[in-house]
């Protein structure tokens, strides 16, 4: 059996008779990039509050290393780093101090500043007040201070959020080697799925505080693959003539959608239609992306 | 919650407060009361009497106003790196027990409270110097007087904490602080009254030497600290049940 670092089962939060997330069922195994994907509102926060004992759930359990929450917060807590929304800090105090703060009540090595502020590339600003930090760099110093207590799970709110791209790109290849270089696992939320594509290995998506989608990226690659449309002179009658010949096709207005983009199934297709007198004036390929799919998932439910 | 990780929230505290301003605001008072003691006029005061007025002179303005008001101020202070950006959430996610940092809080600002009443000490010392009286400072009167001062700030503030903790915000706190600190001079003429009103409770313990005998002075101080032993243990208790249910 798979040794789940987070495992909730049932989890809901009520807020004023309104569930705000409801029967989740995250499952996170060790060593993953896991993209907890949805849109603003959906219940990520929430959800991550509740993962780190910030909120009592209205019902359901959280397992986290295999012991309840509820019972062992403080040991489990201890073996997580989180940075929650917006990077918090002491803008009167430098980088070090900030550190330091944390590190007092975590009780970590001293050295360990030194080596996270290096982690993130902060070496050299160690020593200036936080309040002329660029968000970038806070966002960096709130990963170092996430880094601080050594954890073996990473929990990350939406970490990229109003970051340019440089920042957006610099904080992907940090995250990208938490698992490779220190054996981190890693939960990171966003509301686009393009800032996690590139890194998580398993995304699970949340809409309106219920999950729709938990699965590895490639499965939803996999529903994501195109499709080959084909315009022919009588659509109907095209569909039932490749029906006969076992090819599965739906019919898009004018179009003929065949299922797949096998090269061998649309020549087959293409032929016994020419063969019947079908004519065929064109065959495309129609590529749903990623990101048009996350929409329709996201989207599904709504209006 | 071990000795050794409460301690280690002590230091995070005194680290955060460390490199702040709130260390100027420790001072003020007392600077304040030993100029007022040095101007006063004691030429038509019976020479006997000449320590009490100057004592009740030195800690007037800042038993009835500035210690309740700098309560609050610390209070409040103590708390404001969490309210900007979300700082509860970052602090609360580490392995620290919400009673735990709550006790750093509070005794954090009891020991800056603790300071400010030492430096009143000394200016005391600095007024009844210049004015050279016979026999010097009378510590078993100003000793208590001072250390009661002190007690009587503990309810308060943890009404503050709580009030701070509650609101997530550094100004309304504040502001209700000053709004129920201001009748004070009201307050403690009232026998009925003074006892039951927290802001008031740091002016009754500090001035009840006997040189003012009215309203809620006459009160004896044991019955002071009876009051303040007991809205103590309230406020304590309230603020730390609503740190451990907080949402945050």
């Amino acid at each position: 059996m798979k040794e789940w670092v987070i495992e909730t089962s049932a989890l809901g939060k009520r807020y004023k008779g309104r569930y705000a997330v409801s029967n989740l069922n995250l499952k996170i195994g060790k060593g993953e990039i896991y993209g907890f994907l949805g849109p603003n509102g959906a219940g990520k926060t929430t959800t991550i509050r509740m993962l780190l004992g910030l909120i009592q759930p209205s019902s359901g359990a959280i397992r986290m290393f295999g012991q309840p929450l509820h019972k062992n917060k403080m040991s489990i807590l201890r073996r997580i780093g989180s940075l929650v929304e917006y990077p918090s800090y002491y803008g009167h105090l430098s980088a070090t101090d900030n550190l330091e703060a944390i590190r007092r009540i975590i009780d970590a090595p001293k050295e360990r500043i030194g080596e996270v502020l290096g982690i993130v590339g902060l070496s050299k600003e160690a020593k200036r007040p936080v309040k002329g930090f660029s968000l970038g760099m806070k966002q960096r110093l709130g990963i170092a201070g996430a880094l601080l207590g050594s954890p073996e799970l990473l929990i990350l709110d939406e970490p990229t959020n109003g970051l340019d791209p440089a920042g957006i790109l610099e904080i992907r290849e940090l995250i990208k080697s938490m698992p490779r270089e220190y054996g981190i696992t890693v939960l990171i939320s966003s509301h686009l799925l393009s800032e996690v594509e590139q890194m998580a290995h398993k995304v699970g998506i949340i809409r309106q505080g219920e999950l729709v989608f938990q699965d590895t990226l490639e499965s939803l690659q996999q529903q994501a693959r195109g499709c080959v449309s084909l315009r022919v002179s009588d659509a109907e009658r095209a569909m039932v003539l490749l029906d006969g010949c076992g090819i599965d096709s739906s019919l898009a207005g004018e179009h003929l959608n065949l299922d797949g983009t096998d090269d061998a199934i649309v020549s087959r297709a293409v032929q016994e239609l020419v063969m019947a007198g079908h004519s065929v004036y064109r065959a495309e390929e129609r590529r749903k992306s990623l990101e048009e799919l996350f929409l329709r998932i996201v989207g599904e439910g709504q209006g | 919650m071990g000795i050794r990780s409460f301690m280690g929230l002590l230091a995070s505290e005194r680290l955060k407060l460390a490199k702040s301003p709130i260390w100027l605001l420790v001072p003020v008072s007392p600077v304040l009361a030993m100029l007022i003691g040095i101007f006063s006029n004691l030429a038509d005061v019976a020479p006997g009497e000449r320590y009490m007025i100057l004592q009740a002179g030195v800690f007037t303005l800042h038993a009835l106003l500035l210690l309740p008001l700098l309560t609050g101020i610390l209070s409040s202070f103590v708390c404001r790196f969490e309210h900007s950006g979300g700082g509860w959430k970052s602090l609360l996610s580490l392995p620290v027990s919400r009673t735990g940092l709550y006790a750093a809080k509070f005794i954090t600002v009891a020991v800056l409270l603790a300071a400010v009443q030492l430096l009143m000490l000394a200016a005391l010392v600095v007024a009844v110097e210049y004015h050279g009286l016979d026999g010097g400072i009378d510590w078993g009167l100003a000793i208590p007087a001072v250390a009661s001062g002190w007690a009587a700030c503990l309810p308060l503030a943890a009404l503050q904490l709580w009030a701070s903790i509650g609101w997530s915000s550094f100004a309304a706190p504040l502001a209700i602080n000053v709004a129920f600190t201001l009748p004070n001079m009201l307050i403690v003429n009232s026998e009925t009254f003074s006892p039951f009103y927290p802001w008031a409770q740091p002016s009754l313990a500090m001035l009840s030497s006997g040189t003012m005998d009215f309203g809620g002075f006459a009160i004896p101080l044991e019955t002071v600290l009876l009051t303040i032993a007991g809205s103590f243990l309230v406020f304590l208790f309230g603020g730390l049940m609503h740190m451990r249910r907080k949402e945050i």
